[in-house]
């Protein structure tokens, strides 16, 4: 039934491990896979497999998007749940919404944001505010980060 | 301030990169610098807090985490640290921060937690509450993912 069923021993040590850093060396992948005793042709396909699998989504980094001079930040709207897969499409439009959830709450659309400045999101939550079907609007910029690791056990 | 050419490998190493044995040889030569120029770079990123982890994202669906519940709590300004702490050191929490309240919106600590099942989910916040001694929260499951991408810099008009 589901996905996790068909990952082999192999394929979940794997995952476990390259959740973690990947170090800054010429030959990353081939460390990796010395620590996990496979070869590392070996480890490049499993993840490729993964990757077109839909299981691996990217390699890729996180920053802190403050220290780039960014700015982040949460919204919730509250939109008839008739509008909602319309109003979630249009939202998504935007290069600055990264994650975009439909939430069992009064509030039913989250959405987070990255912009180079407050001024731009300020400006996209002004539009959201023009939007008749959209009913009401919150913005909830963090003031502390007590963590961010993405990291589940396989 | 990162300069253009930190802004270009900034950019290139937000989003997914090709896999091969030598990734940072190929995207060095995308970007016109020496591998190990790069790999100096991506190190001072790490060590200055620039860059916060470079791994492999997965799709938590896929792998059996089918449930994610963002919750909220009202916590007293000076309990929160206290909470927040708590809470990072769980494995089934990715995200957690304290966030400003809004007119009518009374929550100000916010979790993700992750779990296999809603009632795994559900068993977790009501311990954790308990723990925190917090009885005003909220929980909010999510049925429907439109959006989940990385965050682009630099590349923006």
């Amino acid at each position: 039934m589901s996905r996790s069923q068909k990952l082999t021993p192999l394929d979940k040590r794997i995952l476990n491990r390259i959740q973690q850093e990947i170090p800054f060396i010429c030959r990353p992948w081939d460390k990796i896979a010395k620590s996990l005793k496979v070869s590392e042709p070996l480890l490049l396909k499993r993840i490729a497999f993964l990757k077109k699998q839909g299981v691996i989504r990217r390699i890729s980094a996180t920053f802190n998007p403050r220290k780039l001079g960014y700015f982040s930040t949460l919204v919730a709207i509250k939109v008839a749940p008739v509008d909602i897969e319309e109003v979630a499409r249009k939202l998504n439009v935007y290069p600055e919404v990264t994650h975009n959830y439909k939430r069992n709450s009064e509030y039913n659309l989250w959405l987070a944001l990255v912009a180079k400045n407050r001024l731009r999101i300020k400006r996209i939550i002004a539009k959201l505010k023009k939007d008749k079907r959209i009913k009401q609007v919150l913005e909830l910029p963090a003031v502390k980060l007590f963590k961010v690791d993405v990291n589940f056990k396989v | 301030m990162p300069e253009k050419i930190d802004k270009k490998i900034i950019s290139l190493l937000s989003q997914d990169i090709s896999l091969c044995s030598r990734p940072f040889e190929k995207l060095a030569l995308k970007l016109g610098i020496k591998e190990r120029i790069l790999i100096s770079r991506l190190k001072a990123y790490k060590k200055s807090g620039l860059m916060r982890k470079f791994s492999v994202a997965l799709n938590h669906r896929k792998i059996g985490f089918k449930h994610n519940a963002m919750v909220v709590w009202n916590i007293p300004d000076k309990l929160i640290d206290h909470s927040g702490s708590l809470l990072a050191v769980l494995t089934q929490v990715s995200h957690c921060y304290q966030r400003e309240k809004a007119p009518g919106w009374d929550y100000n600590l916010y979790a993700m937690i992750h779990g296999k099942s809603k009632n795994e989910c559900l068993n977790l916040i009501k311990d954790i509450s308990r723990q925190i001694s917090c009885k005003d929260y909220k929980v909010l499951f999510s049925s429907e993912e439109y959006k989940k991408t990385a965050a682009k810099y630099y590349s923006l008009p």
